[in-house]
């Protein structure tokens, strides 16, 4: 009896393993994978389906690739080769895991993945038959670099009556990755197209109640989507809505519009198959709430790109970029760039201070000013981006001819503050002014100046927040400038809206005239510094032009002037007026030459001297990595001549003696990128680095390596302490 | 408020500044190339130029530089057609070429025919093209307008016996542009390598 139970309990486990045994299954090593066929049930039965999957195990680090592979990759293919009568249908893809490679965005597998395919088995298989099954599987496996590898994998299947059993070893692990595989689940799933944005809006039943954290949408065409992009999440009761980046099938370069959109939404409590029809969102796919994108995939080196991180401690999400936007538009007005136009803003405070009715309609007035001019300014910049040209904030003192206006303008202004002309002088006595005219007009066109001279400077805070704006879609763009404008406009318009404040300041008089002629001064200021950006973007022909233009239009302001103090007179003032015209016609003609004037060929640029035996190089991305592999730190300063804060961290901070031993000192160089002028390298280093415009300073330590960002307001010590540390590595 | 008037009448000038694409202008670009030379994508205004994106070291390339790619190379420059083809793959990775040099004698060991190669290790002009593979093709017609742009063909393979077989979209562009007519296929998904971009 013992022998027989004995017998019975070793032997008969050992009869099952024998009978269960698909026999011949052998692993194919490639090289980084190992493959082989496994089947979820032991055998096959005629007049059935079979799942037979391809088994990966791949190496640590490396992948191979989804049915879509997302930017870069090639997916598994598998040519079967089965007996008469048995076919092969498509592998059933599991989710994939989203690996990120530098700014690219695939879609892969890593560590085991299998690959199910259903096998259609003929009724007319014989039971007690054993049949081969092969594949020939080719896939591309990459880590740093990619490997195609090849494979052909056999699997013996007998053919049973029926019902057929699991396989033991892989029956069940099969059984979970196609229960796990994503399925259509009756979701209701509509896109539509808003500008760059698609919106896919799923609901249905499985998605009640679901957790739509890290919500991710995998389509099934390469060309659907942008797939490095963020999948904004908003959520709703029945529901959610992912903004997708439109991808080429849903471009202006497509062909034919596409009529769906489908792939799979992944979830984190399952996976779902989803064909979207063109038309409005359902109700319940959105409403409560957002959530944060899925973050960047899994390996694959550096993490998302591009975020306009670095500048005071980055910036995440549209509430904190608005939040930096009001900050940086606040410290706006203490950066050097703002300080000209700001006195013509002074000059109107102070003269209507003991109006309090007057002083808060101009204060709004010019608050609305700076939020219209800022606005149509960002509004232009983004159509023009999204026309493809590579501009970025501040472009419109790139033109030469807005230059030029501006110029002139100040130069008026300026001669207004002094005196030389009033505007209807009659009516406003000694307090008239450019922007103490009585009229709204006159403090929202100062905003508008202020804004269109004195913002193209970026200040901290405000930096990160504008790279954040113009990576997001239009109205989330528009709302982080608004934040930026009323940050601006908030000192002038709180002060207007403090009596208290306003009336600490002394009774009108004659010193208010003193104050106007001497706020004149950094007017005219600003006029030179107009007229010398226009010189180093238009040349010395053009230049003389300008100047030219410059004395007719000061000569056009004094006879106006003189005219209208004959009127007010009571005299005949047609003559002044003539005179004013001719002038300010002969300045406009001038003004035209010197922008058609010749502008030089930019010779090769010599190094130029910053300060006592520090040479600037100009700046190349090649010459960076050159320098770089040298052994050398090399610093950058991004900047332009209409950025005067740039001027005055280059005069400040970079000129000096101490600097030029430190960089000695350091093995260190400078690097100079010089964005007065439009530049679509400097334009795309910038937006490297989520910034919109200028100043800019990288550090770059020697070797390789990321840079760090330094503050946009410079001190000698702080460029000193920087390079040193980039020195020791 | 003479400043008024002058503001209204300078406001258009300030609109002027960049004007508006209606089409998709190819990104500008500037580059040096295997001798050193400063290239721009400005300089070929006028002439068809193509775009490939390269690495030597990638099975995909690989598989056309057997012949097909040389060709293609071969037959569009004899065309008048502007061929640039472009490694971006960051120092230390697959496809880096430290200098020209390095790069002319992958060239002539593989009999490259290209108007010239960049070296474009910061990955500028990749950012710029947002290449994605190698190869990755974009063709860009005589007015600077983006005509072409993704895979070489439609065989996603890294298999040079698929080639013969292949519906090659680069050549279809080429010859839709130069018959006049518009470009038939003018996007695909690229397949290959990705772009050995630096670390960010």
């Amino acid at each position: 009896m013992l022998l027989r139970r004995l017998f019975a309990a070793v032997l008969a486990p050992l009869a099952l393993l024998a009978a269960a045994l698909p026999a011949g299954a052998e692993v194919v090593k490639t090289g980084h994978i190992e493959v082989e066929l496994v089947s979820q049930e032991a055998a096959a039965v005629p007049g059935s389906t079979v799942f037979v999957a391809l088994r990966q195990k791949i190496q640590p680090h490396w992948h191979t690739y989804w049915r879509n592979p997302g930017d870069a990759g090639d997916a598994t293919k598998i040519v079967w080769t089965l007996p008469a009568g048995w076919t092969a249908g498509d592998i059933v893809w599991p989710t994939p895991e989203r690996v990120r490679v530098g700014p690219l965005q695939d879609y892969a597998y890593s560590g085991e993945v299998l690959l199910p395919v259903p096998i259609t088995v003929p009724a007319s298989a014989k039971p007690g038959q054993t049949v081969t099954l092969q594949a020939a599987a080719a896939f591309l496996v990459c880590e740093e670099i990619c490997v195609p590898e090849d494979a052909v994998v056999t699997l013996s299947l007998p053919v049973v009556a029926g019902p057929a059993k699991p396989d033991p070893k892989w029956g069940e692990t099969v059984g979970k990755v196609l229960a796990a595989a994503p399925k259509p689940a009756g979701l209701k799933a509509t896109w539509k197209k808003d500008g760059e944005t698609l919106k896919l809006s799923v609901t249905g039943a499985a998605l009640k109640d679901a957790d739509f954290a890290e919500a991710y949408f995998f389509p099934y065409s390469g060309k659907a989507i942008d797939h490095a992009a963020p999948q904004a999440i908003e959520r709703g009761p029945e529901g959610l809505t992912l903004s997708l980046t439109a991808g080429f099938d849903f471009g202006p370069e497509a062909t034919e519009a596409p009529t769906e959109l489908s792939g799979v939404l992944a979830l984190k409590g399952g996976s779902y198959e989803i064909t979207a029809t063109p038309g409005e969102r359902p109700a319940g796919s959105v409403g409560l709430g957002s959530l944060p994108a899925a973050g960047a995939g899994s390996t694959g080196g550096s993490q998302a790109s591009g975020g306009a991180a670095a500048d005071a401690s980055g910036v995440g999400g549209l509430p904190v970029a608005l939040l930096f936007a009001f900050l940086g538009g606040l410290i706006l007005n203490l950066m050097p760039c703002v300080f000209p136009v700001l006195s013509m803003k002074a000059a109107s405070l102070a003269a209507h201070a003991h109006d309090a009715g007057k002083t808060r309609a101009q204060g709004l007035a010019f608050l609305f000013g700076v939020v219209a001019t800022f606005l149509a300014l960002a509004g232009l910049l983004i159509a023009v981006r999204a026309g493809g040209e590579a501009v970025g904030w501040g472009f419109q003192l790139q033109s030469p001819a807005v230059v030029a206006v501006l110029s002139l303008l100040m130069l008026l202004v300026a001669l207004n503050l002094s005196g030389v002309f009033e505007v209807g002088a009659a009516v406003q006595g000694a307090a008239g002014g450019v922007s103490a005219g009585s009229g709204l007009a006159g403090a929202f066109l100062t905003g508008a100046l202020a804004v269109i001279v004195a913002a193209p400077c970026t200040a901290p805070f405000m930096a990160g927040a504008l790279g954040f704006a113009l990576t997001q879609p239009p109205a989330f763009a528009l709302l982080v400038f608004l934040a930026l404008a009323i940050g601006f406009a908030a000192p002038f318009v709180i002060l207007a809206f403090a009596p208290g404040l306003l009336k600490k300041l002394p009774r009108p008089g004659a010193w208010m005239d003193v104050l106007k002629h001497a706020l004149a001064f950094p007017m005219y200021g600003a006029a030179a510094w107009l007229v010398w950006v226009f010189s180093q973007q238009a040349g010395g022909v053009a230049l003389a032009l300008l100047l030219a233009a410059a004395v007719l239009v000061a000569f056009a302001a004094w006879a106006y002037g003189l005219g209208e103090a004959r009127r007010f007179a009571g005299k005949a003032p047609l003559v002044a007026f003539g005179f004013a015209l001719a002038g300010l016609a002969g300045g406009v003609a001038l003004t035209v030459g010197a922008l058609k004037a010749p502008v030089p060929a930019a010779g090769p640029q010599a190094a130029e001297v910053a300060g006592p035996g520090l040479a600037a190089e100009p700046w190349s991305p090649e010459r960076v990595a050159a320098l770089q592999a040298e052994g050398k730190v090399v610093m950058v300063d991004f900047t332009a001549d209409w950025c005067v804060t740039c001027k005055v961290n280059e005069k400040t901070a970079l000129a000096g003696p101490r600097l030029a031993d430190a960089f000695k000192a350091q093995n260190a160089v400078l690097l100079k990128a010089d964005w007065t002028k439009r530049d679509a390298t400097i334009a795309a280093a910038l937006a490297e680095h989520g910034r919109a415009g200028v100043p800019l300073y990288l550090v770059y330590p020697k070797g390789a390596g990321a840079p760090v960002i330094l503050p946009q307001l410079l001190t000698e010590g702080l460029v000193i302490e920087a390079v040193e540390k980039a020195a020791k590595g | 408020m003479i400043t008024r008037r002058l503001i209204v009448a300078s406001a258009p000038l300030v609109v002027l500044a960049p004007s508006l694409a209606l089409a998709a202008p190819a990104p500008a670009f500037t580059a040096r190339d295997i001798d050193g030379k400063t290239r721009s994508l400005a300089e070929f205004k006028g002439k068809t130029v193509v775009l490939e994106w390269v690495n030597e070291g990638c099975p995909y390339v690989k598989k056309h530089y057997s012949g097909n790619m040389q060709g293609l190379q071969q037959a569009a420059t004899a065309d008048g057609v502007v061929w640039l083809s472009v490694a971006s793959s960051a120092p230390g990775k697959q496809g880096y070429f430290a200098d020209g040099a390095q790069a002319k004698t992958w060239m002539t060991a593989k009999g490259a025919k290209p108007t010239t190669l960049l070296l474009d290790p910061e990955g500028v002009v990749a950012t710029a093209y947002k290449a994605k593979t190698t190869p990755h093709m974009y063709v860009i017609d005589p007015a600077g307008q983006l005509v072409y742009q993704g895979a070489i063909d439609d065989k996603p393979s890294s298999k040079p016996e698929d080639i013969a077989t292949a519906k090659n979209y680069v050549a279809a562009a080429l010859s839709d542009l130069k018959a006049g007519r518009k470009v038939a296929v003018p996007a695909s998904q690229p397949y290959g390598c990705a772009v050995k971009y630096k670390d960010a």
